[in-house]
């Protein structure tokens, strides 16, 4: 469980990026924060593994504190949240299986890292985790050969070598298409419910927002402005959200395609 | 014409500011030329002698003595073996150098100061400066080249490699940092890959250079092929200076011929 209390995150030059947010988050769930860019979703996602660390308030996973966290407790902490990013961020000069096989880098010993020693349950737990994302042919061809879609797939693996109780997924599929968005909103939300892996996910599309979502919550100027389950939520509590009527834009299009 | 696009501001100062530069070009050119005629005896250069010395000498290094191809050959593999040795030392030394100045990875500007100072300390020197001070410290012996090359070759190396460094994606560290890697793992797995490949190709380069550079070092006494350019020209030698040259071009240019290949796959 993921609870913040009355969190805030002031940046060194005065800037306010979240301002006092009580939230819960329950295990399990698979929530998908909406908001205009700046309105403080990414810092609201990166509080979670302290990418940023809120200056006010406290910040519970699983119990703990962890805005007290560092060193050690923080890499443990980091072990057990993943994280997904727009642009992927995979070492594009890597094998994919390199790629994927980093994320065990948080339980193996530095020295058997360096030295490409991993166990062959790790080897194995890799593949398998392409095979589930459907990507395992490209296992040695390098990052940089892969289209986007195929290298998000591959960082969605790479997130699941890590074994981790959550999932953080800062606009993944703000850099593909449609049909690819789709596919890789797909593929998380079958995780989250075949693993039970607690999803919070950045979105500015409100139409996936809708389609994949269990919960919404909705942020403006660093505030949570809407938090309720998908059902309640109608266009209108988007426009509130985002203080403005719905655009054209502020949809993905495009069906899911069912795999 | 309705659609020409609108025309380019004028400023007032801009005539004013080109005449101004003409003056200065002007004047720099006359004195330059002025001062040279007045110090400098055309006769001189282009007298009988002159042109008798050129007809003595040009010729003969046409006329390589091939007879010396083994000892020349000889020497000239110790030349590459410095350049080889040095610039596989710098190669090595200035990766450390490199990261203290690269400002993504040691965020302490008054650190990234002190590398970049070190680099352009010995970037001051030319190698041949170096050469002579080595000769004077472990003797007049090949090892004294592979010194100098070495520590020439940092100065520039260090600071190419620190533009590699800071260059690099560091999305990917911070994908890296958020799934519990420690810091020596992020390195090597995060950063190593990202900078490997260009490192190599800049220390190639380097290689290039320096088989070019120690090709002097010789005539300072550390070693190598400029030994026997001093002891030929002394001799007024001027077939084997001749051969000599036409050694170092064979070689450069093969060299030169590989390693770009070798860059081209490498990135």
């Amino acid at each position: 469980m993921i609870e913040f209390k009355n969190l805030s995150l002031t940046y060194p030059n005065g800037t306010k990026g979240l301002k006092n947010i009580n939230i819960k988050i329950n295990e399990g769930e698979f929530v998908v924060i909406v908001g205009l860019s700046g309105a403080g979703k990414s810092t609201f996602i990166r509080s979670i593994n302290r990418l940023v660390t809120p200056t006010e308030g406290d910040l519970l996973v699983d119990g703990e504190n962890i805005l007290k966290h560092n060193g050690k407790s923080l890499r443990e902490l980091r072990k057990k949240v993943g994280m997904i990013f727009q642009n992927y961020n995979l070492v594009k000069r890597s094998t994919v299986l390199k790629n994927v096989i980093s994320g065990r880098l948080g339980y193996t010993g530095t020295l058997k890292s360096i030295l490409n020693m991993y166990s062959k349950e790790d080897m194995n737990m890799a593949y398998e985790n392409l095979k589930r994302v459907n990507i395992e042919e490209k296992l040695y061809s390098r990052a940089d050969e892969l289209s986007g879609g195929q290298q998000q797939r591959v960082s969605i693996a790479r997130v699941l070598t890590q074994k981790p109780n959550v999932i953080l997924a800062d606009e993944p599929v703000a850099s593909l298409d449609p049909p690819t968005s789709h596919q890789v909103m797909t593929y998380l939300r079958q995780i989250n419910k075949e693993d039970k892996i607690t999803t919070i996910v950045n979105l500015h599309f409100i139409d996936m927002a809708m389609e994949y979502a269990d919960r919404i919550i909705g942020m403006r100027a660093g505030e949570v402005v809407y938090d309720g389950p998908v059902s309640e939520v109608t266009e209108k509590t988007f426009e509130e959200i985002y203080g403005r009527s719905i655009r054209e834009e502020d949809m993905r299009g495009g069906a899911a395609d069912d795999e | 014409m309705t659609n020409q696009i609108p025309p380019k501001p004028k400023k007032q100062s801009t005539f004013v500011k080109r005449m101004l530069i003409a003056i200065v070009l002007i004047a720099i050119y006359t004195w330059t030329i002025a001062s040279a005629q007045a110090r400098i005896d055309w006769g001189k250069i282009f007298s009988i002698r002159t042109v008798e010395n050129f007809d003595r000498i040009i010729p003969k290094f046409f006329d390589p003595a091939f007879a010396e191809t083994g000892t020349i050959m000889e020497k000239m593999i110790e030349t590459i073996f410095i350049a080889y040795t040095g610039s596989l030392a710098a190669a090595v030394i200035a990766v450390p150098i490199a990261f203290l100045c690269a400002s993504n990875i040691v965020r302490n500007k008054f650190l990234n100061n002190v590398g970049l100072w070190i680099l352009g300390a010995v970037r001051a020197f030319p190698e041949i400066i170096l050469a002579i001070i080595f000769v004077a410290a472990v003797g007049p012996n090949p090892f004294a080249g592979v010194l100098a090359i070495a520590i020439g070759s940092t100065g520039m190396l260090g600071k190419l490699y620190s533009e590699v460094i800071e260059g690099i994606d560091m999305h990917v560290v911070e994908a890296l940092e958020a799934s519990g890697a420690n810091k020596t793992q992020i390195f090597f797995y995060g950063i190593m890959p990202q900078v490997l490949p260009e490192f190599l190709s800049y220390a190639i380069y380097r290689f290039e250079i320096d088989v070019r550079a120690s090709s002097v070092l010789g005539i300072v006494g550390a070693g190598g092929i400029g030994t026997l350019i001093t002891f030929a020209y002394l001799n007024r030698n001027w077939e084997e200076v001749g051969m000599i040259l036409l050694a170092i071009i064979v070689v450069v240019t093969i060299i030169d011929q590989i390693s770009g290949y070798i860059r081209r796959r490498l990135v």
